[in-house]
C-alpha cells in the first residue's frame, strides 16, 4: 500500500450467519479522491463501510484506513474520519447544537464551532429546535456537519443527499467538492447516479458482496452500448452498416431509418455512413444508471 | 470517558429526577408516620397476631422490632428496596449500550473517536453515579425528618444498608447488562434479569417459611444482602463479595462488547451471538 492510498480492502469478507454479504471486496481509493460507491439495497456497501470503522468486525481479508489497520487502532481511524451513516438516527430530545456539541466532545472538543455555525448556514439547518420536532431532511443536514465539522482527512458517506430536496442535494455535492479541494479523500454510496456522475472520479460497482467493476464514470459511459438513429433521405440498402464492426441493426422502415446498437467507438460506423444519403443522425448517450442497471442484468443473465 | 459519563447523567436526569422525587417523599411519609404507628397502643400485639407464614417471609426478627427504628427502616424500607429501584437498576443497564443499538443510535457515536473500553466503562460510570444519586435522595429523606422524630438515627448508622443497597443495584444492573451483550434483544435481557430479581427476593422470603430452601439461597445475591441489619454491623465481606460479582458480570460484558459487532436494522446480525472468540481479520490476511 502506497502513501497515496487512502483506503484499502483486500479480499474483504463478512457473513451474518448464513447470509454471506461481503465476498472479497478489493478496493483502493487514492488520496483527495472522490470515489463513488455503486450498488442497491444488500449488496454490502453498508456493511463495507461499517469494516472500515471498526463497526463490525470482517471474517477475513485485510483493511487499511489512511494507513491504519481500523482493528488495530480504531480510535485513530475515526479521529481522522467523517461518517454519515446510510440510516442516521439521532436521539429525539437533543436539539441539533446539542447533538453536534456531544459529537464535538467525543472528539475531545477539538472542532472549531465557527466552522459548524458557516456549515448550519450553508444547510439552513436550525440549531436550536429538538431533533424530534425536525424533518427527515434537517435530521440528515446534522449528520453532514457532523461529518464534515473536524475538517476530516477522510469522509465515509453513505447516502448524503437521501431526503433532501434538489437545491440542498446540489450545496452538498458542492460541500463534497470543496472538501476535496481540501484534500479530503471522500468515498460515497449512492443510489442516485446523476450526483456520482456530477462529482466521482472513479466508482465501484458491487454486486452481491463483489466489486465487479471500478473505473471512471467517463471510462464505463464510452465502453457501453449506445444506439445511434439515421434517417436517410432516400429508401437505401443499410445491409452494409450490419457488417460494420461492432454495429447490430436493431429495426429499420423501409430503407428510410434505420435503428442501431454501436459497442465501442463510433468511428468505424460514421466512416460507413459517409457513403450513405444521411439527413439525420441522432445517439444517446447511455445514463451511468442504465450502465450500472446493465451490470445487473448482465450477471443475472450469467447467473440464470 | 469522560464524555460518555457525562452524557450518560445528562441522559438520566429524568430518571434521577423521578426516582429522587419518589424516594424523597416516601422517606418523608415514613418518618413522619414512625412516631404515630409506634405510638398505637396494643401495636405490639398486633403485630404478634399476623399469619406466622406472613411474619416468617419478611424476618420474624425484622416484623418483632418494627417498633424500633432499626426494625422500622428495615421492614418499611430495605425490605424491598432492592426490588424497587432495581427495576430503575436493571432497566436502565439492559439498555446502556444496547438500547442505543438497537434504536440506531450507536453506529454514530461509535463513528467517532472513542474506544470502547472508554464508551463501555464512560456510560457504566454514569449509571453508577446516577444510582448513588439516586440513593443519596434516599439517604437523605430518611436522615434530615429524622432528627425531629423519636427515631433520630445518627448519620453513619443510616448510611451503611444503603450500601449493599447499592451493591446489590450494581450487582443486578450488570447481570442486565451482561444478558443484554448475550441475548437477542434489550427487551429479553431485562425481563429475564427483573425476573431472576423478584424470583430471588421471594425465594428469600419462602425460605423462611420452608428450611429446605436454606441450602438454596446461599447461592443467590440476596442472601447476601443485609437490608435494615447493616443498621448495627456492616458485613464488609458480604459487600465485597457482592461488588466483586459485579465487577465480574461488569468485565465479563466488556469483554462481549468488545468483540461485538454494532448492529443496524436489517443487517442480519440479531441473533444469539457464538460464544467462540472473534478472530481478527487483518491477522489472518
Amino acid at each position: 500500500m502506497s502513501e497515496e492510498t487512502a483506503l484499502m480492502t483486500q479480499g474483504l469478507t463478512k457473513s451474518y450467519g448464513k447470509v454471506r454479504a461481503l465476498r472479497g471486496v478489493d478496493l483502493e481509493v487514492q488520496r483527495g479522491e472522490i470515489f463513488g460507491y455503486l450498488g442497491p439495497n444488500g449488496a454490502g456497501k453498508t456493511t463495507t463501510i461499517r469494516c472500515l470503522l471498526d463497526l463490525i468486525r470482517p471474517n477475513g481479508g485485510t483493511v487499511r484506513v489512511l494507513g491504519i489497520d481500523p482493528q488495530t487502532d480504531p480510535v485513530a481511524v475515526r479521529a481522522r474520519t467523517g461518517y454519515l451513516p446510510g440510516e442516521l438516527q439521532l436521539d429525539p430530545n437533543m436539539s441539533a447544537e446539542g447533538a453536534l456539541r456531544y459529537f464535538n466532545a467525543l472528539r475531545g472538543n477539538k472542532v472549531d464551532w465557527g466552522f459548524v455555525r458557516q456549515l448550519a448556514q450553508r444547510l439552513d439547518l436550525p440549531l436550536k429546535p429538538a431533533i424530534k420536532n425536525l424533518s427527515h431532511g434537517n435530521k440528515q443536514k446534522i449528520g453532514i456537519v457532523q461529518a464534515l465539522m473536524h475538517r476530516p482527512q477522510l469522509l465515509l458517506l453513505d447516502e448524503p443527499t437521501l431526503g433532501l430536496d434538489p437545491l440542498m442535494q446540489h450545496e452538498v455535492l458542492r460541500l463534497i467538492t470543496e472538501a476535496k479541494e481540501d484534500g479530503t479523500t471522500v468515498f460515497f454510496s449512492s443510489h442516485i447516479m446523476s450526483e456520482v456522475e456530477a462529482v466521482t472520479e472513479r466508482v465501484a460497482i458491487i454486486r452481491k458482496g463483489v466489486v465487479v467493476e471500478v473505473a471512471e464514470p467517463a471510462s464505463l459511459i464510452n465502453r457501453a452500448l449506445r444506439r445511434a438513429h439515421v434517417r436517410f433521405r432516400q429508401p437505401v440498402d443499410t445491409g452494409p452498416l450490419a457488417n460494420v464492426p461492432g454495429v447490430t441493426v436493431l429495426s429499420q422502415d423501409d430503407g428510410t431509418s434505420v435503428l442501431l446498437q454501436v459497442e465501442g467507438e463510433m468511428d468505424g460506423l460514421i466512416k460507413a455512413l459517409a457513403a450513405f444519403p444521411v439527413s439525420d443522425f441522432e445517439t444517446e448517450r447511455p445514463s451511468l444508471e442504465e450502465i450500472f442497471l446493465a451490470y445487473y442484468e448482465a450477471s443475472d443473465e450469467e447467473a440464470s | 470517558m469522560l464524555a460518555e459519563f457525562k452524557h450518560t447523567l445528562r441522559r438520566m436526569r429524568g430518571q434521577m429526577i423521578g426516582w429522587g422525587i419518589g424516594l424523597a417523599l416516601y422517606g418523608l411519609l415514613m418518618v413522619s408516620l414512625y412516631d404515630s404507628i409506634v405510638g398505637i397502643e396494643g401495636f405490639q400485639e398486633l403485630i404478634a397476631s399476623y399469619p406466622q407464614e406472613l411474619m416468617a417471609f419478611f424476618g420474624d426478627a425484622d416484623f418483632l422490632a418494627i417498633t424500633t427504628p432499626k426494625g422500622y427502616i428495615g421492614l418499611y424500607y430495605f425490605n424491598y428496596m432492592t426490588v424497587i429501584i432495581g427495576i430503575f437498576a436493571v432497566g436502565a443497564c439492559a439498555s446502556l449500550l444496547v438500547g442505543d443499538e438497537e434504536k440506531g443510535l450507536l453506529d454514530l457515536v461509535m463513528a467517532h473517536p472513542v474506544s470502547r473500553t472508554a464508551l463501555f466503562w464512560g456510560r457504566l460510570l454514569g449509571f453508577a453515579v446516577a444510582t448513588v444519586l439516586i440513593l443519596l435522595v434516599g439517604w437523605l429523606s430518611w436522615l434530615i425528618p429524622s432528627g425531629s422524630s423519636s427515631m433520630d438515627l445518627p448519620w453513619i448508622e443510616l448510611l451503611r444498608p444503603f450500601l449493599p443497597l447499592f451493591a446489590e443495584l450494581l450487582l443486578f444492573g450488570t447481570l442486565a447488562l451482561l444478558l443484554s451483550m448475550v441475548l437477542p434483544s434489550v427487551r429479553i435481557a431485562g425481563m429475564i434479569t427483573g425476573g431472576l430479581l423478584v424470583a430471588n427476593y421471594l425465594l428469600i422470603g419462602l425460605s423462611n417459611i420452608n428450611e429446605d430452601l436454606k441450602s438454596l439461597i446461599e447461592f443467590t445475591p440476596l442472601h447476601y444482602y443485609q437490608g435494615g441489619d447493616a443498621i448495627t454491623e456492616l458485613n464488609w465481606g458480604w459487600l465485597a463479595g457482592l461488588l466483586a460479582v459485579s465487577a465480574a458480570f461488569a468485565l465479563l460484558a466488556w469483554w462481549r462488547f468488545q468483540r461485538r459487532d454494532i448492529r443496524v436494522g436489517g443487517e442480519g446480525g440479531w441473533r444469539l451471538p457464538s460464544l467462540s472468540f472473534h478472530r481478527r481479520a487483518g491477522s489472518e490476511a
